[in-house]
């Protein structure tokens, strides 16, 4: 079965068009052809589980021995982080802020005499109050981009030179989980697409939307039709075809044996129209992942997303409004997974592209900004404040916030402390500690 | 010149089943195809060699665009949502010079006014809108007209919920397509003055004094120079200069009741009309931008960014990631922002250099692209010869990831591989199961589906399928469903 490949594809990549890597997959390719055993993980997509005649999932690889779970939150857009864990004793922030900062301070939910949460996070303030919430504040990297997409792209990969394209999930589950024989292990929860820190060639990743609607209309005909229809398919993106449709038959045959199993213990609930573009269903989004974390489908990385950051006009509402939403599903989910028992293994956290600028401008809002606090949630988690509150006195040239914390040392924490993987392997480097889990589960750093 | 004649009847194999493929017919496709066997060609071929499929030299597709019949077929993939078999048959007998001559000459159609764009305020349910735009890409006759809407729609992008007026949002559509094949310099002009770009990018509320960046920035990043071309400092320059803009004065104020007792005073507008420009809120000075200082206005932000090459390459390298192939070379890239720059940015001089440049449809180009929710829909739509799919189109987009006017974030839709997840290919298999069910009488017969749907370049598996398919039900489902009908 050895055949000749066209190896010879043509394009070059550009520098100012996408991040695609043609070149790679095309390698990868080859990889399915000459054969998947010899190079193991390498093989990528090759690797394709058999929708039909596979039987049994393959044991996790080895590497990763604890059973715990990561949740990200992605707050879109740029979270305003004075905002969400607002200084109470600055009196700076009423001169940057006069709109903006009056009801923030009154109303914020102190946690010490220097800093209170927004006012609509009651219920991540009642787990601060039982040491469940860690907040580490100053979080940015060096020469911080004020472009959205830029800076989600460093966020995602994990590398402020720009040079990375894969995810820093991706490469954790391409490096440390058998993500071939558990598509669900990666999974992006209210999505249609895959978000960039869960993208890595080598990975299986599953994006469901709603769960409501995931599945075949016609039932188990048009899955067989369609399973066949996606075998072996040429060109470019034909193992990325195959391997969606067979990670999304794998997933059904999971999900109805979950559903059928799954009895939230919470009230999750998600109002319709929000704020604008706040289109993800967080709560619906954060449901899902509970009934994938209680029923033992072998989830290991999860992404959801809230999106609306980007306040750059009447933010007063707007903002409370976020918090609010993001309080209530962060709160449900919690309570789920404790009524479950589940919630010892797993640690939620938050991130955001950028913080926004302190000073606000003629619109009522925020423009883009630098560094901004990350809320880490969960029984894992060591409660506290963790990190260095940006000074409002001492902004950067552009009249934004210094950063403190590399927000590499969060991702080193949860790597190497929850996940237990090798986080100098994945980040290509290490950081400064934030020792922001109570017991990590190991010390690679 | 045409496509071969049609093949023979494809022996159908054992038992009739008015709910196609069986899983048994399936799993035995399934396993009746060897592994590693390249695509196959088929055109000009007859429907029986498919239960043979001829190995091809690799795991890519073998192009067929040495075929001038497959390079028309291939072009109004590209550029108009597919074909009707009319649009199919005329385009063959004018060939391929011709029909780019046609696409490029053709003016826009305006669609029929939307009369829900009188209500006060815009507030209509977006739901119209999208089904209003597509009845008419399904009905126009300049099909090319709406696929640069739409292209321009991904690109000078707005959504509907941070606009909040679908008044507004209807406005933009009309606009985008009027500018959409004119000149870069008056388009930028008009995407600046635009009454939901206003709201959407908030330059309505920017003032000299106090400016909002959020315009600027993306004029910049977004729209015209791409990122790394300018700094920091020019963001905030250029936020001084364009402020100012305000939204256009209603011609008068309706009270509405809009729920549970609650009143609100809402514009009204009688026509559509461009932002106003208050001079008493724009900024008074020099500005130093992009190397330059002096009192700027908005025609002159937007001639120094015509100034800057980087705006001719970024234009030129996304048109040519969107209608030639997903990673173009830096030296075509370079060849045709050349070219567009020397036309002064003239989109007709643009597009014709595209479309006409042997990387268009060079083997190298063929089924590098992966049509976006809409491509795909329309253009099973207009396979089947149904032009009354809007409503099932408006609705299925958003879980393949493309909801019309409600675009993931200001930078657009993303392209090419993010259009495949598990989630979406199964809402794209979805599509066709719900679109052939609404065309319920009047199914067109299939029997030249793969040669004129898919250039009769399939794989081992679409062919193995398709020979096995028993009626004509399964074998559109097939057809359709099929990657290679996601690929343009």
């Amino acid at each position: 079965m050895t055949k000749a490949i066209n190896m010879a594809f043509p394009y070059r990549a550009s520098a100012q068009i996408g991040i695609n890597q043609l070149k790679r997959r095309d390698f990868l390719r080859a990889g399915l052809v000459f054969g998947a055993g010899a190079t193991g993980l390498a093989a990528g997509y090759a690797a394709v589980p058999d929708a039909f005649a596979r039987a049994v999932y393959a044991a996790k690889l080895e590497g990763l021995t604890n059973d715990n779970i990561l949740v990200m939150i992605q707050l879109a857009g740029g979270n305003d982080g004075l905002r969400t864990v607002v200084p109470l004793a600055d009196p700076s922030l009423h001169d940057l802020r006069p709109k903006l900062s009056g009801p923030m301070v009154s109303q914020a939910l102190p946690l010490n005499d220097q800093f209170g949460l927004n006012h609509n996070l009651g219920a991540i303030k009642g787990l601060w109050d039982k040491g469940k919430v860690a907040i580490v504040q100053g979080v940015g990297y060096p020469n911080p981009t004020f472009s959205h997409f830029e800076s989600i792209r460093i966020w995602e990969t994990g590398d402020p030179t720009r040079r990375q394209v894969d995810g820093w999930l991706g490469r954790t589950l391409a490096s440390a989980y058998d993500s071939n024989g558990h598509p669900l292990t990666g999974c992006a929860c209210g999505a249609t697409d895959v978000p960039g820190a869960l993208r890595d060639l080598q990975a299986t990743l599953t994006v469901i939307q709603d769960q409501k609607t995931f599945g075949f209309t016609g039932g188990s005909e048009v899955e067989a039709a369609v399973g066949a229809l996606y075998k072996g398919t040429p060109g470019i993106y034909g193992a990325l075809f195959d391997t969606a449709i067979a990670t999304a038959t794998e997933t059904m045959a999971t999900l109805r044996t979950s559903a059928a199993s799954y009895q939230p213990m919470a009230a999750y609930t998600d109002k319709v129209q929000l704020v604008y573009s706040s289109k993800n269903q967080l709560a619906a989004a954060l449901q899902l992942a509970a009934e994938l974390i209680v029923t033992g489908t072998g989830v290991k990385l999860l992404h959801v997303t809230l999106g609306g950051f980007d306040t750059h006009y009447t933010e007063l509402n707007r903002h409370d409004d976020l918090m609010g939403y993001l309080d209530s599903a962060v709160g449900a989910f919690y309570q789920d997974l404790a009524a479950h028992g589940m919630s010892d293994k797993v640690l939620i956290a938050t991130w955001s592209e950028f913080g926004r600028r302190p000073k606000e401008n003629a619109s009522g809002g925020t423009d883009h900004g630098a560094a901004a606090p990350l809320l880490l949630i969960g029984d894992p988690v060591k409660g506290g404040l963790y990190g260095e509150a940006p000074s409002l006195t001492s902004l950067d040239a552009t009249g934004n916030l210094k950063y403190a914390v590399d927000f590499r040392s969060v991702y080193q924490e949860i790597l190497g402390g929850h996940l237990g993987a090798d986080s100098s392997k994945i980040l290509g480097a290490s950081f400064d500690s934030v020792p922001f889990l109570k017991a990590p589960v190991s010390a690679t750093v | 010149m045409s496509l071969a004649p049609s093949p023979e009847k494809v022996p159908s194999a054992s038992v009739q089943s008015r709910r196609g493929i069986t899983r048994r017919q399936a799993l035995a496709a399934a396993l009746a195809t060897g592994v590693g066997v390249g695509a196959v060609r088929l055109l000009g071929g007859s429907m029986q060699s498919l239960a043979t499929p001829r190995a091809g030299s690799g795991t890519d597709w073998v192009s067929p665009l040495g075929s001038e019949s497959a390079r028309v077929m291939q072009l109004l993939r590209r550029t108009s949502f597919g074909y009707t078999p009319v649009q199919l048959e005329s385009a063959l007998s004018d060939g391929f010079n011709k029909t780019v001559d046609r696409l490029i000459e053709t003016n826009p159609v305006e669609p029929p006014t939307l009369g829900a764009a009188a209500t006060p305020g815009g507030r209509f349910a977006v739901g119209q809108i999208q089904q209003w735009w597509l009845d008419h890409i399904l009905t126009t006759a300049a099909p090319f007209a709406e696929r640069m809407t739409l292209f321009w729609h991904g690109h000078f992008t707005s959504d509907y919920r941070k606009v909040a007026d679908d008044t507004f949002i209807y406005w933009q559509n009309l606009t985008w397509r009027r500018m959409s094949m004119t000149n870069l310099r008056s388009m930028l002009m008009q995407v600046t003055t635009d009454p939901a770009m206003l709201r959407y990018l908030d330059l309505a509320t920017s003032t000299g004094q106090s400016p909002n960046e959020n315009y600027s920035r993306e004029l910049m990043e977004l729209f015209t120079m791409g990122p790394d071309n300018y700094t920091e400092d020019d963001v905030r320059e250029s936020a001084k200069a364009l402020a100012g803009w305000q939204l256009p004065q209603p011609d008068s104020n309706a009270t509405v009741t809009v729920a549970n007792g609650v009143t609100r005073n809402l514009p009204v507008y009688s026509t559509q009309r461009p932002g106003v420009f208050n001079t008493r809120r724009a900024f008074k000075g020099n500005v130093t931008y992009l190397g330059k200082t002096g009192p700027l206005d908005t025609q002159g932000v937007i001639d120094r960014i015509l100034a800057q090459p980087a705006t001719a390459a970024f234009i030129a390298g996304k048109v040519a990631q969107h209608f030639v192939t997903a990673q173009p070379d830096a030296g075509y890239v370079k060849t045709l922002a050349d070219t567009f720059r020397r036309s002064n940015y003239d989109m007709k001089t643009l597009m014709r250099a595209v479309l006409t440049s042997p990387e268009f449809s060079s083997a190298q180009s063929y089924r590098t692209l992966v049509k976006s929710p809409t491509d795909f829909m329309v253009h099973a739509a207009r396979a089947l010869g149904s032009t009354n799919l809007s409503k099932v189109i408006a609705a299925a987009g958003s879980g393949m990831g493309q909801t019309l006017f409600d675009p993931p974030d200001v930078s657009g839709w993303p392209n090419n591989e993010a259009w495949i997840s598990s989630n979406t290919v199964v809402e794209r298999v979805n599509f066709v199961t719900a679109a052939l069910s609404q065309v319920k009488s009047a199914l067109p017969s299939a029997s030249d589906a793969p040669r004129r749907q898919l250039d009769g370049v399939l794989s081992p598996q679409t062919a193995s399928l398709l020979n096995q398919a028993l009626d004509d039900r399964a074998r559109w489902f097939i057809t359709l469903a099929s990657p290679e009908f996601q690929l343009k």
